[in-house]
């Protein structure tokens, strides 16, 4: 399940920290009505540009909620301009985030992303299912513990979500997956 | 008008030693002699105005001496004298702008924001809508470099509201030099408490003692008066924008001056006389399309 947002009916440049957050007021009840597993979509079209202090208030203060305030939902972005972003990748890697970026339907990420979180992030999300950190660890060729690392890495930034499973011999396991 | 050797130039390099020769706030009433100034730029008024604001909050009225001459007409053309009026006493007395000549509207560079006053936060998105739109329509810049001076202006206007509380600030800019060495200049001024005090208030600051610490602290990512990631980040991003256009930034702040020369990615500190509030100039080559 998603839900979007409509940037652009805020206009095509948005300047400040305080115009984000007089929009940022709209996120709060769309993301406490959301399932896990469900995503914000916020779309930019017709946005060409914004600020950084815009993007760390609306793009970064939100990205750091999920985990805490709203674990296991999603934020991605999608039809942003050239310019819009430059400037949204650059001020996530200056706050040391990353955010789910969706061009048609392929999910990408943007901002600071290591390449081992692009390949962690792309196996997730090429599996179609939920993956256990062992069967990642063996189709990246990774140890159990470097994988371990890298996922709570990525939950921690909000771009996969963990559930409680068993396993067919009956011990309990995480199983992990990202929005599809 | 070809400028004569005799008339001296007030500007953001200037401005410093101005305030050092003639110690205005030690007078009664605190003086600012223009007599002999025939060049002033908008970093030198912006300056000006958050001086004679602060100075006049704390209940004295600055006086500013001028003469007939092109520094006088530029008080007038810039919107100085009339922002300005309600703070500041200015001799001889200027009349209204609808009385005066011709010369006094007009001047060989464009001023493209006049000296404005600005009060809040939420003043500025459309502030920066005007200051996007003269660069596009009135300077023809291509829409990356408008958005990327926009983005410079934004960042730099709101330190004056995110680290202030009550004091307003002030913006000017505008287009000088000619042909190949034409720059655009903009202003940002405020009398509020100042860079180090405000870091200050993050303990995580506390190696914070100088002015000159502060500007440089203050220019480096995630530093912040507050303990939050996405705070911290616009001096370092402007510093950014201005390397990647081979601009100058000039930050002062107390009794410290950091020009940042970004054609060489590297900033030079000054002492100056102790100032009110934080002073942002910004001088990038212009980008008119061709």
């Amino acid at each position: 399940m998603e839900r979007r947002i409509a940037l652009g009916e805020h206009g095509p440049h948005l300047w400040t920290r305080e115009t984000a957050r007089n929009i940022r007021v709209e996120f709060d009840p769309i993301l406490e009505g959301l399932e896990e597993g469900g995503a914000l979509v916020i779309d930019t079209k017709g946005v060409e540009v914004f600020d950084y202090s815009f993007a760390n208030e609306l793009f970064g203060r939100t990205i750091l909620s999920i985990p805490r305030e709203y674990p296991g939902r999603f934020v991605l972005v999608e039809n942003l301009s050239k310019y819009a972003r430059e400037n949204l990748t650059k001020a996530l890697e200056g706050m040391g985030l990353a955010m789910m970026e969706r061009k048609g339907k392929a999910i990408g990420l943007i901002g600071k992303v290591h390449p081992t979180d692009q390949q962690t992030f792309a196996a997730v999300a090429k599996a179609g299912r939920s993956l256990t950190s062992s069967e990642l660890a063996e189709k990246l060729e990774v140890n159990l513990n470097a994988m371990n690392e890298r996922l709570s890495k990525l939950l921690g930034l909000g771009l996969i979500r963990r559930e409680r499973a068993t396993s067919p011999s009956g011990r309990e396991q995480y199983e992990y997956s990202t929005f599809q | 008008m070809l400028m004569t050797e005799s008339l001296k130039k007030l500007d953001s390099v200037t401005f410093g030693s101005f305030l050092q020769d003639q110690r205005p706030l030690t007078q009664d009433p605190p003086t600012f002699d223009l007599r002999g100034y025939g060049l002033v730029t908008p970093a030198a008024v912006v300056q000006l105005a958050a001086i004679c604001c602060g100075v006049s909050g704390q209940g004295r009225t600055p006086l500013i001496l001028t003469e007939e001459g092109p520094a006088r007409r530029y008080l007038v053309r810039c919107g100085f004298a009339a922002v300005v009026s309600e703070y500041a006493r200015i001799e001889p007395a200027i009349g209204r702008l609808g009385t005066l000549g011709y010369q006094y509207r007009r001047g060989s560079s464009p001023m493209l924001v006049e000296l404005t006053r600005i009060e809040s936060g939420s003043a500025l998105p459309e502030l920066l809508d005007r200051v996007l739109w003269t660069l596009r329509y009135r300077l023809k810049y291509r829409k990356r470099d408008a958005f990327d001076v926009t983005t410079a202006v934004s960042e730099i206007c709101q330190n004056t509201f995110d680290h202030n509380r009550g004091a307003a600030g002030f913006i000017a800019m505008q287009v000088y030099g000619k042909d190949t060495r034409r720059f655009l200049e903009v202003a940002v001024s405020d009398y509020g408490e100042g860079l180090g005090a405000t870091l200050r208030r993050n303990p995580l600051n506390a190696s914070v003692r100088t002015d000159m610490d502060a500007i440089q602290q203050a220019t480096k990512l995630g530093t912040s008066e507050h303990d939050d990631p996405t705070r911290g980040t616009g001096l370092f991003h402007l510093l950014e924008i201005t390397y990647k256009h081979e601009g100058t930034v000039q930050i002062t702040s107390g009794r410290a001056k950091v020009r940042y020369r970004m054609d060489k990615r590297a900033g030079w500190g000054f002492s100056v006389p102790k100032v009110l509030g934080v002073h942002v100039s910004l001088t990038l080559p212009t980008k008119e399309a061709a």
